[in-house]
């Protein structure tokens, strides 16, 4: 399954639709950070409203890939985390970093990234 | 007198439990009782209802039958069984029994002494056992009002455009903090609200438990991608927090609503 | 096998999907909320992440429970494998919690996110872990 990385603006745009393996996880990360390089996109948002389980592996790879595209000089907004998993992800003891803003929907992802590349 | 009349029913309907049993089983289907039960099911039930009878009669004791009344009203009412359904057949087995009974001893003086031991029996099953379902409907009623309750003491108010206010009061259990928890992360969802007010003012004890629940509520509202602030903690909870190294540093506060609210539309301007 | 009890061979990271969607179904069925459903879910991806990347194949039993002691059912999932085992659980359990970039999330978090926990483990035997979440 190859998901696709839209691009708008100067921003990359990844919804994530179905449950994914750890291979096609790796994957996509592995995609989305050639993709940032190839565009200089200054900004991510990854769509995860389809999710409704994300474990550790999972937050830690979104966790990974906002670092990464940190470095490569892209913000990341994470987008739609449902309720349960968000109370389940704090339960694990997962804390949100610095660098992983998250939103509500893609709308408001979108101004978050736009207010923080003027900053 | 009637202890010797009831045992000697209890042989009586031991002897004859085959032909009893399937002459009652067979008018309560006639009734229509038994439509959407396997026939399994049935001799199963039956047998069971039949032989609590039976030793009842035996030992002139109700344990067993206010055991089985307990456990199939629990059931009943899981499965919104009928209630007449448990109910229409004991008394349908008291009809067969006196049939029974009238028969055998139609010419015998005993005749009216025997009907009516058998109908003092019955009668106090029967009754035992609408009894335990009235129990168990009242539990049940009074969890879902319990449950009503502990929904309505959530309150979670939309008072601007993606803003909502949590104003919490009273004591503030375990369960109750869960339920919290989940209730506010579903309508911030459903309101699409980025700044949440949680007010604290009624609150008069927040120990290490409640202060917990409410630095899990600020993180997963923050991955929802809403920002929490709290409001109303009074001195002696604030120094409690302190003491038990809560670290609220992490957490936005005001001292009141009213300053919590001026802070929250600044947040939303921006 | 009866409704109330399943099995799922552990061997790759696709099977982990497979567990988690049966868990998910069965939490459902039994009438946990969605957040518990979640949170059972999410323990179960934990478990049978540690089989594949530790010991490659193990197998996970999902079913339902009843405690006579508290009349409330509830739901129950063991993971066995054969795998190298564990020196130290406490260390693991510790560890896990500590650092969210350690592998070792995954004990501590199944932990933390179920009412009940037991491991038992030999090391070179493998290692076999219970948890359970009951209905509210």
């Amino acid at each position: 399954m190859d998901i696709p990385i839209l691009k708008i603006e100067n921003f990359l745009v990844v919804t994530i639709q179905a449950e994914m393996s750890d291979d096609e996880i790796l994957k996509l990360q592995k995609d989305i950070l050639s993709r940032i390089k190839e565009v200089s996109a200054s900004g991510l948002i990854i769509d995860i409203t389809a999710l409704d389980v994300v474990d550790s592996f999972m937050g830690r790879t979104l966790s990974n890939i906002a670092n990464t595209a940190d470095l490569l000089g892209a913000k990341t907004v994470v987008v739609g985390i449902r309720p349960a998993v968000a109370l389940t992800l704090v339960e694990l003891g997962i804390r949100i970093k610095w660098n992983l803003n998250t939103a509500l929907n893609l709308e408001k992802g979108i101004d978050i990234l736009k207010r923080r590349i003027e900053m | 007198m009637s202890r010797d009349l009831n045992k000697e029913l209890s042989l009586l309907f031991e002897g004859h439990a085959d032909q009893l049993k399937e002459q009652w089983i067979s008018e309560m289907k006639k009734l229509g009782f038994l439509e959407q039960v396997s026939d399994d099911e049935i001799e199963k039930q039956f047998t069971n209802l039949y032989n609590i009878a039976v030793s009842t009669f035996k030992t002139g004791k109700y344990g067993d039958a206010e055991k089985y009344a307990r456990d199939i009203a629990q059931k009943a009412v899981l499965q919104h069984m009928a209630v007449d359904q448990i109910i229409g057949g004991m008394l349908k087995l008291r009809d067969v029994y006196q049939c029974f009974i009238f028969e055998k001893f139609k010419d015998d003086k005993r005749l009216c002494d025997l009907i009516s031991a058998c109908a003092t029996v019955i009668n106090k099953i029967v009754s035992i056992k609408a009894l335990a379902f009235v129990e168990e409907s009242e539990k049940e009623i009074l969890q879902q009002q319990k449950e009503a309750m502990l929904a309505l003491s959530i309150p979670v108010l939309q008072i601007r455009d993606e803003m909502l206010i949590l104003p919490l009061i009273g004591i503030i259990d375990s369960a109750r903090s869960q339920q919290i928890v989940e209730e506010l992360l579903n309508k911030i969802a459903e309101y699409q609200a980025s700044i949440i007010i949680i007010d604290l003012t009624g609150v008069p004890i927040i120990d290490s438990l409640v202060a917990n629940h409410i630095i899990k509520t600020v993180q997963a509202a923050k991955m929802l991608g809403a920002e929490t602030i709290i409001t109303g903690i009074s001195p002696p909870n604030a120094q409690t927090l302190v003491n038990i190294g809560v670290d609220i540093s992490t957490l936005i506060t005001k001292n009141n609503l009213r300053t919590g609210l001026k802070l929250a539309d600044e947040m939303l301007q921006k | 096998m009866s409704e109330t009890e399943k099995r799922i061979s552990i061997k790759s990271s696709a099977d982990i999907i497979t567990a988690r969607g049966v868990g998910r179904e069965m939490a459902k069925q039994l009438g946990f909320n969605i957040v518990d459903q979640t949170k059972i879910t999410t323990a179960i991806s934990e478990l049978t992440r540690n089989i594949v990347t530790y010991t490659g194949k193990g197998k996970v039993i999902i079913k339902k429970i009843h405690s006579d002691v508290d009349k409330k059912d509830g739901m129950a999932i063991i993971c066995t494998d054969k795998g190298p085992g564990i020196e130290s659980i406490e260390l693991v359990l510790k560890a896990g919690y500590s650092t969210s970039n350690s592998l070792g999330l995954g004990l501590s978090g199944a932990k933390m996110l179920m009412d009940d926990f037991d491991i038992k483990s030999k090391p070179g035997e493998g290692t076999r872990v219970t948890i359970k979440k009951w209905l509210r």
